[in-house]
């Protein structure tokens, strides 16, 4: 195996890192000691590698004895690699013949016999001699970009995060599932802590959305699965049919008015009826009727087909069909929002068997102008005005034992918004609040909840709700009073639930098609949650709103914005680099076996039947070396990580 | 067809017409009960400290008992010892260290042989593998509902049942698992199944009072007197039960319920096993209604006449 070893000149420096090294290690000795190991040309100690003079010192050296290769023997290589890598270039020197000895982390720092920790500091940068002088030059490998964005999900953070990729010059596919983008937040009534109409300033982004020349929006349409690899995606959409032209629907409305099928409307969370044929909301983007064949009579015209005979411009057509197509994007925003978590998990609550017990989003369609009720707050079963009403917060919420553990984050606002919209519109009416704890961490929240209790005069009620039931028309409301220790039995005509946030309704399956990771609660997971906190693990995806974790509107605007700017941040690039030590499949050894595709984490090997060998896509190809652990007959060989330097390593770690 | 049956010391004692109304049906229903050899009774309540070993000795002997004598499965009436029993069993299942101590403490019980009086010892372990279950799911089960609705000979859609679970029938849910219990359903099938309209109160789990009836009567009947009153309100002629701990403030303090509410006067209170006699056939002579505070014999008879009179 010796036969090829390349006749190098090794320039040797050793680091004392203050006393981090030197205070164990006899670091001078060892510079000493490695001057005479073959290869070596140079070896020299200094006091810190990693200042000025020490960075001056290697580039000079390298000039002046005209080095093939470095070794600098210091800290752990994720701490300095990169500077001494810069150091070697500036020099004229290829950066892959740059090698780190960690003389620190793994010797003087875990070490106090001074003899052996010099004895082990010599054979570790031996180890590395014998592995730099069969490094190869390397050039890092170049990728273009696509920069055209898809972003996933045409809710708040959707359509911002849409706006200002759009913003920056770059193309935007917006893909959302339902018929209009908007998502929950043009559902809700009034927002906290200023009582914006909610529809007021989400629609008017809706609508630039909708003319942003730099935003295509596919309503009506899902992602199937992504390929690629950052800045070159493949993404696979799947268009639902619609059944309905939205070029040429006019929205007349005379297809609704005759459509013979009445189901629960979702947009007003089943409090009111709608047609098979319909329009979402009356300022829905993009404009225009959809028919929803699961509540459709069927779509052959000997059937029904009303609604086609009394289309004038003819925009309504039963053939309609579901397609799959492919577009190429950069990078993906996701943005798929929360969905309420079911009362069916609180039966104890009643919420399915009694129409008065509702959600927070019913309670926002009640209380909302353009809801059923025409923003008088009317309680579904029989239409009367709730004298009294009682909210119960943290429904699921901060339950780890029977429920999901964490805060859903908004209630606590949202709740003491619904108890003083109540309040102002039922002056003479009753709230009552039930909680665990009130948060209120947000600019001018404090404020606003105060106001609630203050002003309004709504009674907050430290602590749990037991049971609710009904008796005669009346809801009892068991709870108790955990600060006096008190069993509280109250009558209500209306009970609101502040049920916990969960990750929208087949979000779920979709990271799992993405491969993006999720965490606990089923939650996108951010790379880091301090340092990186809109970026996915996996390189190209960013995270914005809900989908990532419960939150209220202008952290999802905020969030939505920072994952566009890293989005911009990428495609200001002129080109992705990756890092050259890739692993690859020699194809004189290579028997095609395959052994090494399902090992690899990143599906970037694949078996070419036909040739008989294993091909790999580079830039997929993080390099950390599974595959050539796997491979039986050698022909995965890590650049720069060959077995050959392996061995020479051990040999030269075991002195001999 | 033929099942382990344990019925429990109430049944013989406290509860007779609770057992007496089971064999009945249970014979009607084509199916022979077999008491277990030597039964004992269950502990009555599930070992409430934290040395359980000592309480559980007793249950475990029963099912054990129950193997010995070839049964899988077994099947009670009363809710207390269907919690007893089949917590024992979930017990002995799934945790290692019970099912340990638990066996070395039974195994050297003594056998004395009833002719030859001649002692035995050592006894092989035993692992949980007996089902347990209540008579309502081997009705559900093993007998059909289905199959009741077809035997029963009587009409009784004009009655009106508050099914009542109590406490003991459904929690603690991961051991008992019999059915949801916050939303709970196989007692409405079975009053269903027999032909009477189910009315859905909202009291059908709260607790009756329990043991505290000892104690503290007043408190008990309190409780027994919130749901019944609920059970009137959503329109019940009559509340069906399982338990005879319920039974027994239900129905055995309404006297007492009557002095502590002026407006209260009474309500009639039937064992599921009393109800489904009288509807496969059996007279209102034989199910012991006369040992009721509120007999709630004219109610059923009354159907009967409302039937004939049509």
């Amino acid at each position: 195996m010796n036969q090829n070893r390349p006749k190098k000149k090794i320039g040797v420096f050793v680091c004392h890192c203050g006393i981090n090294i030197a205070g164990v290690v006899d670091v001078e000795k060892v510079a000493q000691r490695l001057s005479s190991y073959e290869g070596v040309d140079f070896s020299v100690d200094y006091v810190y590698m990693c200042s000025e003079p020490g960075q001056k010192l290697i580039e000079e050296k390298i000039k002046e004895r005209q080095l093939d290769s470095v070794i600098i023997a210091a800290c752990s290589p994720t701490l300095h690699e990169r500077t001494f890598q810069g150091v070697a270039q500036r020099a004229g020197l290829n950066p892959y013949q740059v090698e780190i000895a960690n003389i620190r982390e793994q010797d003087s720092w875990v070490h106090s016999d001074k003899d052996k920790a010099t004895a082990k500091a010599a054979r570790i940068i031996k180890s590395m001699v014998e592995k730099v002088r069969r490094n190869e030059s390397l050039e890092p490998i170049t990728v273009d970009i696509t920069r055209r964005a898809l972003v996933i999900g045409g809710g708040i953070s959707g359509i911002q995060a849409a706006l200002d990729i759009a913003d920056q010059g770059y193309e935007v596919l917006l893909v959302e599932k339902d018929p209009s983008i908007g998502g929950h937040m043009v559902q809700l009534s009034e927002t906290f802590p200023t009582l914006d109409c909610s529809q007021c300033i989400l629609t008017p982004k809706m609508v630039e959305a909708s003319r942003h020349p730099n935003i295509k929006i596919l309503t009506y349409h899902e992602v199937d699965s992504i390929s690629g690899f950052v800045g070159n995606f493949k993404a696979v959409i799947r268009k639902k049919p619609r059944y309905v032209n939205e070029d040429l629907c006019t929205l007349c409305g005379e297809c609704e008015k005759v459509c013979p099928q009445v189901v629960s409307d979702e947009f007003n969370e089943g409090l009111s009826f709608r047609k098979a044929i319909y329009m979402p909301f009356p300022q829905a983007v993009p404009g225009t009727y959809t028919l929803d064949t699961d509540s459709c009579l069927g779509l052959l015209p000997i059937r029904c087909g009303k609604c086609m005979e009394v289309c004038e411009p003819m925009a309504i057509n039963y053939d309609d069909q579901e397609e799959l197509f492919e577009e190429e994007v950069g990078a993906v925003v996701v943005a798929t929002g929360y969905d309420l978590y079911s009362l069916d998990h609180l039966g104890e609550f009643g919420g399915q068997k009694y129409p008065d017990v509702v959600n927070g989003l019913e309670f926002e369609r009640i209380l909302s102008a353009s809801g059923p009720t025409g923003g008088v707050v009317r309680r579904p079963s029989d239409g009367r005005i709730p004298k009294n009403i009682v909210f119960v917060q943290c429904c699921g919420s901060r339950d780890p034992e029977n429920h999901n553990p964490y805060c859903s984050k908004i209630c606590c606002m949202y709740t003491a918004k619904h108890a003083m919209l109540y309040k102002h519109r039922v002056p003479d009416g009753n709230a009552t609040v039930f909680y665990i704890d009130v948060r209120t961490g947000g600019k001018n929240f404090d404020e606003f909840y105060q106001r609630t209790i203050e002003d309004e005069e709504v009674m907050y009620v430290r602590g749990k709700v037991s049971k609710i039931f009904k008796e005669g028309d009346k809801l009892i409301v068991w709870g108790a009073d955990t600060l006096t220790g008190d069993k509280v039995e109250m009558e209500a005509d209306m009970v609101v639930l502040a049920m916990s946030m969960v990750p929208a309704q087949g979000a779920a399956d979709l990271f799992k098609r993405l491969k993006i990771s999720t965490d606990i609660n089923g939650f996108l997971a951010e790379a880091h949650p301090k340092l990186r906190p809109v970026e996915s693990l996996s390189s190209g995806f960013f995270l914005a709103g809900c989908a990532h974790g419960p939150k209220d509107i202008p952290e999802t605007v905020s969030q939505a914005s920072a994952a566009a700017s890293k989005v911009g941040d990428l495609f200001a690039k002129e080109k992705l680099f990756h890092e050259p030590t890739v692993v690859s499949a020699e194809e004189e050894f290579c028997s095609g076996c395959g052994i090494c595709v399902p090992v690899c984490p990143y599906s970037a090997r694949s078996l070419n039947r036909e040739r008989g060998v294993v091909e790999v896509n580079e830039v997929l190809c993080e390099g950390c070396g599974a595959c050539a652990a796997a491979c039986p007959s050698g022909a995965a060989q890590q650049r720069n990580q060959t077995d050959d330097q392996i061995f020479s390593m051990v040999k030269a770690i075991l002195g001999e | 067809m033929n099942v382990h049956y344990y019925p429990g010391c109430t049944l013989k004692e406290k509860a007779v017409n609770l057992e007496n109304s089971t064999i009945a049906s249970m014979k009607i229903l084509g199916c022979d009960l077999q008491e277990p050899r030597g039964w004992t009774c269950c502990g009555a309540e599930y070992p409430l400290s934290e040395e359980k070993i000592a309480g559980l000795a007793a249950p475990a002997r029963i099912l054990r008992q129950v193997e010995a004598e070839g049964g899988t499965k077994v099947t009670t009436t009363c809710a207390f010892c269907y919690n007893v029993l089949k917590r024992t069993n979930y017990a002995l299942k799934t945790d290692p260290l019970k099912h340990k101590r638990i066996n070395a403490f039974l195994k050297d019980d003594i056998a004395i042989d009833h002719d030859t009086k001649e002692k035995t010892t050592g006894f092989p372990p035993y692992h949980g593998n007996v089902s347990v279950v209540h008579l309502l799911e081997f009705l559900r089960d093993d007998i059909g509902f289905k199959e009741i609705r077809a035997r029963v000979k009587r009409d009784l859609s004009g009655l009106n049942v508050a099914a009542y679970y109590g406490c003991r029938l459904l929690r603690p849910y991961n051991e008992i698992g019999m059915d949801k219990p916050d939303d709970p359903v196989i007692f409405e099938d079975f009053i269903t199944s027999l032909g009477a309209q189910v009315i859905d109160f909202p009291f059908r789990q709260e607790c009756c009072g329990s043991y505290v009836s000892v104690s503290r009567p007043e408190a008990a009947s309190e409780a027994s007197y919130r749901i019944l009153r609920s059970a009137k309100i959503e329109g019940a002629d009559v509340l069906v039960l399982s338990c005879p701990l319920c039974y027994y403030n239900l129905d055995r303090q309404q006297n007492l319920i009557k002095e502590q509410h002026m407006e209260f006067t009474g309500f009639p209170i039937l064992y599921f096993t009393q109800l489904l006699a009288w509807a496969l056939g059996e007279n209102t002579g034989s199910l012991g209604l006369e040992e009721h505070c509120y007999n709630p014999a004219p109610l059923l008879e009354s159907l009967e006449k409302a039937e004939v009179a049509e």
